[in-house]
């Protein structure tokens, strides 16, 4: 069978899932950023520093594992600018601030400052980045790698395909959660404490940057494949936020994100690390068939099952800690009872958040081969 | 009024709480009886998290309440809060440097009348080693975020224990991706799934 008609046959079962139709064998996706380079003997350092090394140790590493139906997200550009985007926040570099073939990190702290709000309220998100980012990254490095981005987008997605991978989260959007891109900047601590201190001053910023994300939502490229895009969420998680903040300052704004999305005709990935059980019946207030959950081994499985699993597909979510610290059978018997809980049904397979740098290559090699032993129906 | 500075800690109420402290300061209260108080309210926080009714956020207000109100204490008599309950050593292992978990920690054990030593983040298994021999600390507490921080904990469980520390040094860990798995890898005696847990098991240790 060729590549592309591998890729149709990946990509029809891929979305019959997202349709919770059946499928004769349960896909299984890769998601795996640091683990790749590691696997493959690629120094980390090379990795971050060099965007088409991370695309070509990426696509190796899947091939080399083989049996995958397609990956979560591409790899390719610079993952630590991408993760200072994020996270709004300064970063730990292999090979600059960090041992070379150490794993890049995340330095957190108050960088981004009460008065801060009142530049967003005053000049908008999007002025207000252009600014900011300065005070993370140096903006050459910043617009270097935008750069590279904006021109190798379609080619990356090209490279995947050729190699008949489907690629889920595949649409061309950068809107998120406010909640994440504001607790990123002003540091766990501060941000949670802003929400009992200032909460109105901190909604009022949420709003005008979701205005702007609805509007750059609306004007995304009409997405082509599965048309994923990610609707992170990680420090707005349910167990570590009270419920009143949870339904003011994070649900309202992934309803109004994830709407606006399936309006483009995006669907919208819930990345959501970890524990989001408490709130897992919200989810039955977004339009059916439409989002796909991606938690991270966290969020209970059987509860999601119960109440929201008519509603939606999962992706996920073999955790990082069974992929490092565990042996294969305990990753087959994982695989197995997923497959078993979804009754092969609204499920994709997929390392939860992402296959840690220290997973072992023989856990991986067990997914990928659970996940056909067992996924197969019928 | 100590039974209203208590509630007003254990309800997140930050400005009732200072101006109580405040007041009480003011009037000449012992400072010791209003951190005593402080710390009773800083129980009921643990026990309304452990009942579900509280999360990870009102633990990190919580903690930054009593910092204020210990602080605020702090200015005007030098006390050491009095006798502590006991010594913990804690830290993010060596390679990984993230220490919200940890600093939710240290926050919650300082505000339960523990003597906490923080040795930062990426510590060597080496430093832990110094730091128990040199406290006489009975726990050591080993923070990690990261997959990769699994090999540091269980060096340096190895290293406590090439130093003659174990088993009179207990040792629990902590942080997001930490399992029972990971906990018997690494060779620990227990692990915490949250912070509040460092508090129950220093509570059930010392």
């Amino acid at each position: 069978m060729s590549n592309e008609a591998l890729y149709q046959e990946r990509f029809q079962r891929i979305k019959k899932v997202i349709n919770l139709e059946p499928v004769e064998r349960v896909p299984v996706v890769y998601m795996g950023s640091a683990f790749a380079p590691r696997y493959m003997g690629m120094s980390i350092a090379k990795y971050c520093a060099d965007p088409n090394a991370s695309l070509r140790v990426n696509l190796q590493a899947i091939d080399r594992l083989g049996g995958f139906d397609g990956v979560n997200m591409t790899a390719g550009g610079r993952i630590t600018v991408i993760l200072t985007a994020l996270w709004m926040s300064r970063l730990g570099v292999p090979g600059r601030d960090l041992p070379a073939d150490s794993l890049w990190q995340v330095k957190e702290a108050e960088v981004m400052t009460v008065e801060d709000y009142d530049t967003i309220l005053k000049v908008g998100w999007g002025k207000f980045v252009n600014g900011y980012m300065p005070r993370v990254i140096s903006r050459w490095e910043f617009l270097s790698a935008m750069m590279w981005m904006g021109f190798n987008g379609n080619r990356i997605q090209k490279e995947y395909r050729k190699r008949g991978y489907v690629v889920v989260s595949n649409a061309l959007v950068f809107a998120g959660l406010p909640f994440e891109y504001l607790c990123g900047g002003r540091s766990m601590q501060r941000f949670y404490m802003d929400l009992y201190r200032i909460p109105d001053k901190v909604q009022a910023v949420m709003d005008v940057m979701l205005e702007e994300f609805l509007g750059q939502i609306a004007k995304a490229p009409t997405p082509t494949g599965i048309g994923g895009a990610w609707l992170g969420g990680w420090r707005a998680a349910s167990a570590l936020l009270a419920p009143r903040f949870w339904d003011r300052f994070v649900w309202p704004y992934v309803v109004k994100l994830a709407d606006a999305m399936i309006a483009r005709g995006i669907t919208p990935v819930l990345h959501w690390d970890q524990d989001w059980t408490r709130d897992l019946e919200r989810l039955k207030e977004l339009p059916a068939k439409k989002c796909i959950l991606n938690p991270d081994g966290l969020t209970d499985m059987k509860k999601f099952k119960r109440v929201a699993a008519d509603r939606m597909a999962m992706m996920g979510d073999i955790p990082a800690s069974l992929l490092a610290a565990g042996a294969p059978d305990d990753v087959r018997k994982y695989v197995r009872e997923q497959v078993e809980l979804f009754e092969g049904r609204g499920l994709i397979l997929c390392p939860g958040c992402d296959a840690p740098i220290n997973a072992k290559p023989e856990n991986m090699q067990a997914f990928v081969d659970a996940a056909h032993e067992y996924g197969t129906v019928g | 009024m100590d039974e209203q500075l208590k509630q007003s800690l254990s309800d997140l109420d930050e400005g009732t709480v200072l101006r109580l402290v405040q007041q009480r300061l003011d009037a000449g209260d012992d400072p010791l009886s209003i951190l005593a108080a402080c710390r009773e309210g800083m129980a009921q926080v643990g026990k309304r998290y452990e009942s579900g009714e509280y999360f990870v956020s009102d633990l990190i207000m919580a903690g930054e309440i009593f910092k204020e109100a210990r602080a605020l204490v702090g200015a005007r008599f030098k006390t050491d809060g009095g006798p502590k309950r006991g010594k913990v050593v804690i830290g993010t292992v060596q390679g990984d440097i993230h220490d919200i978990g940890k600093d939710i920690v240290v926050s919650l054990l300082s505000a339960g009348n523990y003597d906490v030593m923080d040795l930062g983040v990426d510590v060597p298994p080496v430093r832990f080693v110094e730091a128990a021999r040199q406290s006489g600390a009975t726990v050591v507490g080993l923070s990690g975020l990261l997959t990769i921080s699994y090999d540091a904990m269980k060096a340096t469980v190895a290293a406590l224990e090439a130093a003659s520390l174990r088993p009179r040094v207990r040792v629990m860990i902590g942080g997001g991706t930490v399992t029972e798995q990971v906990r018997a890898l690494v060779g620990a005696d227990a692990m915490g799934k949250d912070a509040q847990a460092a508090v129950t098991l220093c509570d059930k240790w010392i």
